[in-house]
């Protein structure tokens, strides 16, 4: 197997893009990032577009074939990968795999999703199509109310509050609002969203015991990157290129009731340390970290079962301003997916983009995790079935 | 009428793990012969979320739903019957029932209900 490298990365504004099509904004980000990577007019082998809804929302299918022909990049071969909100994870994997095997040399992985042109409670119920069509669809259940049942039952068992789950809120949206591609870019105010009689309105519940403040937007915005091997990469005269270190997938049941404990989220961990060992590196070797918190818990369960923190510990460090930009271990530094947004099909490719980023010291002071070498990411998909994880590295000239 | 509870759970022949919703082989030691096995008796509630936020289809302010164990360790969601979410606590007593749970195409699709006992 063949070391990959990330030599391109684009993306393009989240947020509610009417403007863009699908595959305009899928198209933008691929522009971007094979400019980032310095291909000018070159091709590429093959591409791989991270999608979970545009058979549902846009009444449009094989948008691979369709975004190789919109940037003229034929004949490469083309392949649409759907995996829920974890799409974009599995099709960077997809690429790497391709050119580790030596098959391509190189590869453009893009992931976008457009899911503002429906009304809310169609973006609601297309992402609850996910769920068990038989046991647990039928009876109106939706993604945030599986992480409202998981939240309250680690609540119960780690003792994590409300507290815990506000600072992850107000750091993730403190960070998107420097950050120029995310969707939500508004400093959220304890007193308003917490402590005064108005937070019930201005933070209702969404379902219980989260409240609006713990859930991630919907977006529309799509992201892209370019890999190759890192022989071929080191020969570019280019911007560094960011090692795929390591990489891991694991699924768990469909169904969190049929979880011997609904609070154990396997896949994370099983994920997280195939990662960890191929890249032969250990949760404390990580610099920087972009997490899936499509739900404020999520961010604080995961960071517990990669490894970063112990078991009731997740939430406390959230509190105590170790996840923040200089404390222990910086997460979500992008803002995450509850400010930068959650265009599902575009949130994986979006967390290799931010980590990039980071491993290549080109963001701002106030977002760059300083010295950082290693990256880390999860990207969650189903209520935690299927969960893909990527270790990046990055490389000295 | 009382409504039958119409669902089926698979008890390994091997292992004895229960399965719900059926798997081709147990999750367990991977044998593909069941026992199939009805709920039995009422049920403890394991979670519960109260969602405001509804998908298409639902006409209705918020859905109270949960996970409960029944009896027979039959583990089954299914939407509660109660005004508010302060009436529940984790291991309560539920009674299930069989009940339309949405509406769709004009049609009632039938599924669990329990109604708070505990």
């Amino acid at each position: 197997m063949r070391d990959v490298a990330i030599i391109g990365v684009g993306m393009i504004p989240f947020g509610r893009r009417d403007e863009d099509s699908l595959l305009d904004m899928l198209a933008y980000a691929s522009l971007n990032a094979l400019d980032d990577a310095g291909m000018g007019d070159k091709t590429v082998d093959a591409v791989y577009v991270g999608n979970m809804g545009a058979g549902i929302i846009q009444h449009q299918t094989s948008i691979a074939s369709s975004l190789v022909d919109r940037l003229s990049l034929l004949p490469a071969a083309a392949d649409v990968v759907e995996n829920g909100p974890a799409s974009g994870g599995s099709a960077v994997k997809n690429g790497l795999l391709a050119v580790a095997s030596g098959y391509y040399d190189y590869v453009l992985v893009a992931g976008g999703e457009k899911m503002r042109e429906i009304t809310g409670w169609r973006a609601t119920d297309f992402v609850a199509t996910m769920t068990h069509p038989e046991v647990e669809y039928p009876y109106g259940i939706t993604l945030p109310g599986m992480a409202g049942m998981f939240t309250q039952l680690y609540m119960e068992k780690y003792g994590v509050t409300r507290e815990h789950l506000l600072a992850v809120a107000m750091k993730n949206q403190e960070m998107g609002a420097l950050n120029p591609y995310a969707h939500v870019e508004m400093l959220l105010d304890r007193e308003g969203i917490f402590d005064s009689p108005h937070a019930v309105v201005n933070n209702p519940v969404a379902a219980t015991p989260l409240h609006l403040y713990d859930l991630c937007p919907v977006s529309d915005g799509a992201a892209a990157v370019i890999l190759c091997p890192l022989d071929m990469a080191k020969k570019l005269q280019n911007k560094p290129p960011v090692l795929i270190a390591g990489f891991g997938q694991a699924t768990d049941t469909h169904t969190l009731q049929e979880r011997d404990d609904p609070t154990d989220l396997k896949a994370v961990t099983l994920a997280a340390q195939q990662a960890f060992d191929m890249a032969k590196l250990k949760p404390k070797d990580i610099d920087v970290a972009e997490l899936h918190d499509a739900f404020t818990i999520l961010e604080i369960a995961e960071s517990e079962h990669i490894g970063f923190f112990k078991k009731g510990e997740g939430g406390k460090a959230a509190a105590a301003g170790k996840t923040r930009l200089g404390g222990q271990l910086p997460i979500n530094v992008s803002g995450g997916l509850k400010s930068r947004g959650h265009p599902v099909g575009a949130t994986g490719v979006a967390q290799i983009v931010d980590i990039t980023f980071q491993l290549r010291h080109e963001l701002p002071k106030d977002r760059q995790v300083k010295n950082a070498k290693h990256g880390f990411t999860i990207n969650f998909g189903g209520f935690g079935n299927n969960v893909v994880s990527f270790v990046l590295k990055r490389t000295e000239p | 009428m009382k409504n039958e509870i119409a669902i089926t759970a698979f008890k390994c022949k091997k292992c004895g793990r229960i399965h719900y919703p059926f798997h081709d082989r147990c999750l367990e030691c991977k044998n593909r012969e069941f026992e199939k096995i009805k709920p039995q008796g009422n049920a403890k509630l394991l979670t519960y979320t109260s969602i405001y936020n509804l998908p298409w289809g639902f006409d209705q302010r918020f859905l109270i739903i949960g996970v409960a164990e029944f009896e027979n360790k039959i583990k089954a969601m299914g939407q509660i019957k109660a005004d508010s979410i302060d009436e529940l606590k984790l291991g309560m007593e539920v009674r299930p029932s069989w009940e339309s749970v949405r509406v769709q195409a004009g049609e009632d699709v039938f599924g669990l209900k329990f109604e708070p006992i505990g």
